[in-house]
């Protein structure tokens, strides 16, 4: 192991000072420790290498040096080599040490090599009786989040669709994450465990962002308040027992009195808002409009 | 990360630091990188011998420790840490964001979300939202209850039976799993460990009592395992209703391009009949006595008071 990591810092120290790309064939001309393999030794090597490089996180380009040129040179440009400073204090690199370690996602790892990166964290061991896990494949995350910070079109399969998306932002919400991006001018909300065969484009930078475009209220939206239909303001009576319940589901702060309780709530789908209210049992009731009425007692006459 | 990665980015990580914070004593620089002594001079070796071609004394970079300060020269080129990858940038921010959305965070995490998202996100464009629901102040006296060992006392709405019961709990961990916050703890009514979910909680109490906080707690799986008392329902699911596989854990029992049969345990028939209620003429009850009669009657409920208010 100490082999390869003097030879990946050799590496590194030739290509963050060479202005210049280089050749994979300079590159084993010149780095100490490519030296004295064979062609497809130093092939394997180097591919080894590049993808550890990628791994870590460090942006390596393959061009051609210059318009005469013919063969690819790789290059690590400083600038994008580095982190710009955020400038954290130690109270806070402690404060997100505790937080990455108290959430994960899904399998992904500790946190441990991000917080080196910020400039290193005194790692006080503590228990912490608090935690949380928001469940996914963290390298799928990676791979969206990397689509929306270089602004590269993603493709994926969704229900056996093709989908070709402007990518904004991610979010977690109800035990999902979702992906949220513009597709044929609109905007639209996709759940990521749904998205199969996802691949970046290869251009960066290759649309602007929508301005206005909210994930945190994508998020918030209401499954009832996702629909074609045309908006329409429903009232519905909880009883006491439930009211409770409901306000918090609603995400209404107020605590409610004695007694039931009135509430309006806006509905474009028809169908989620009948069997979020049927959910309630007969506790809940929809005293209007009159056709929402119906099409709850149309679904219960259904299960009959 | 395999190991080679997270050695060479912890020496990328601490060359730029030790350059910037001269004097640095060997301590200062094992604590703040997770180093042992050992570890670090083993690295500090390895530096010492690399550098750029020629790989000559004025080539090489310098690196060592003398009276126990970490001297680093000739590594200009290392003066910069390396940038976050995307998945150690989105889940730092994300962990950051739960935390604090979640009522638990402070002024320091605050400040400290805002310059991370500065750098990931330079233009202030929203590109990451969590939403873990909660209820941020039960969680907070959950939280400290847990880690003091103080018992409290909560207000608890059973979700499936709707039965409110006021029990006294040793509360050992707080948890989010699948969009919802957990409390695991033992529970005193029922003198058993029991697992409720926090916004089913109405009101919470800290009582003048202790207990021994947990040492090692691990997070637990919410995942429901059937027990021999529960009831079970076989459901026959059409396409519409294939939603229920990806939220409930259900035993599949036969499957074709059509429809899906299900075995559904619950511990109350009521789950069951609710979810057959909510699917209407998307599923079929094809198996469950006790699940039928509840069906039945909760139809019958609904029906009546839909009735009698319309005429």
């Amino acid at each position: 192991m100490k082999n390869v990591i003097e030879r990946i810092l050799n590496l590194l120290a030739f290509l963050l000072t060479s202005r210049l790309p280089v050749t994979a064939e300079e590159i084993r001309n010149t780095v100490a420790g490519y030296e004295g393999q064979s062609d497809a030794a130093f092939h394997r090597m180097f591919e080894r290498d590049k993808e550890l490089l990628r791994r870590i996180g460090i942006p390596l380009d393959v061009r051609a040096p210059d318009v005469w040129s013919l063969e690819k040179g790789y290059a690590i440009s400083p600038a994008e080599y580095r982190m710009p400073d955020p400038g954290l204090t130690d109270e806070e690199r402690a404060a997100l040490w505790l937080a990455a370690q108290v959430v994960r996602i899904g399998e992904g790892g500790s946190g441990f090599e991000a917080l080196l990166k910020l400039g290193g964290v005194s790692l006080a061991a503590s228990v912490e009786p608090f935690g949380a896990n928001l469940g996914a494949n963290v390298d799928t995350l990676a791979e969206i989040f990397k689509g929306i910070t270089e602004r590269r079109l993603t493709s994926f399969r969704y229900r056996g669709e093709d989908r070709r998306v402007a990518p904004h932002g991610i979010g977690h919400a109800r035990g999902h994450w979702y992906l949220v991006g513009i597709e044929d001018g609109g905007s639209k909300v996709f759940r990521v465990d749904r998205m199969e065969e996802i691949s970046l484009g290869e251009k960066p930078a290759a649309f602007k962002r929508t301005p206005g475009i909210s994930i945190r209220s994508a998020l918030d939206t209401q499954p009832w308040e996702i629909g074609d239909d045309e908006s329409q303001t429903a009232l519905v009576r909880f009883d006491e027992s439930v009211a409770w319940w409901a306000l918090r589901n609603l995400g209404r702060a107020e605590e409610p009195g004695e007694g039931p309780i009135e509430v309006e709530i806006s509905v474009s789908n028809p169908a989620a808002f009948v069997g979020w209210v049927l959910g309630f049992g007969p506790k809940a009731e929809i005293l209007a409009p009159p056709d929402l009425r119906a099409a709850l007692v149309r679904k219960v006459k259904e299960s009959l | 990360m395999s190991r080679t990665a997270t050695r060479i980015t912890r020496i990328l990580a601490m060359l730029p630091w030790v350059i910037a914070n001269p004097g640095a004593t060997v301590e200062e620089v094992c604590k703040r990188f997770g180093y042992t002594k050992h570890r670090l001079l083993e690295d500090l070796d390895v530096v010492f011998v690399s550098g750029l071609p020629g790989y000559g004394p004025g080539d090489l970079m310098v690196a060592y420790v003398e009276d126990d300060t970490v001297v680093v020269d000739m590594a200009d080129y290392f003066a910069n840490s390396p940038r976050l990858n995307p998945s150690e940038g989105l889940a730092l921010l994300a962990a950051a964001i739960t935390v604090s959305e979640s009522g638990q965070g402070d002024a320091v995490l605050e400040s400290a979300i805002s310059k991370l998202q500065g750098v990931l996100f330079p233009e202030g464009e929203e590109v990451l939202a969590l939403r873990v629901k909660g209820e941020s102040d039960t969680l907070g006296i959950l939280r400290s209850a847990a880690k003091e060992g103080r018992v409290v006392e909560i207000t608890y709405s059973n979700l499936s039976s709707e039965k409110t019961t006021v029990r006294s709990v040793e509360p050992w961990v707080v948890f989010a799993s699948k969009g919802n916050w957990y409390l695991n703890g033992f529970c005193r009514l029922a003198q058993q460990e029991r697992l409720f979910r926090v916004d089913r909680i109405r009101e919470i109490r800290l009582l003048d009592q202790g207990f021994p906080p947990r040492q090692e707690q691990s997070i637990p799986e919410v995942s429901y395992v059937p027990s021999p008392d529960d009831i079970y329902a076989d459901i026959e699911l059409g396409p519409n209703a294939e939603w229920v596989l990806d939220y409930y854990p259900v035993e599949i029992l036969e499957k074709d391009e059509e429809r899906t049969l299900i075995r559904f345990f619950s511990p109350d028939p009521m789950v069951s009949a609710r979810l057959l209620l909510r699917l209407g003429s998307d599923a079929r009850l094809v198996n469950g006595e006790a699940v039928s009669s509840t069906l039945k009657k909760l139809t019958e409920e609904i029906l009546d008071r839909y009735e009698r208010t319309s005429a």
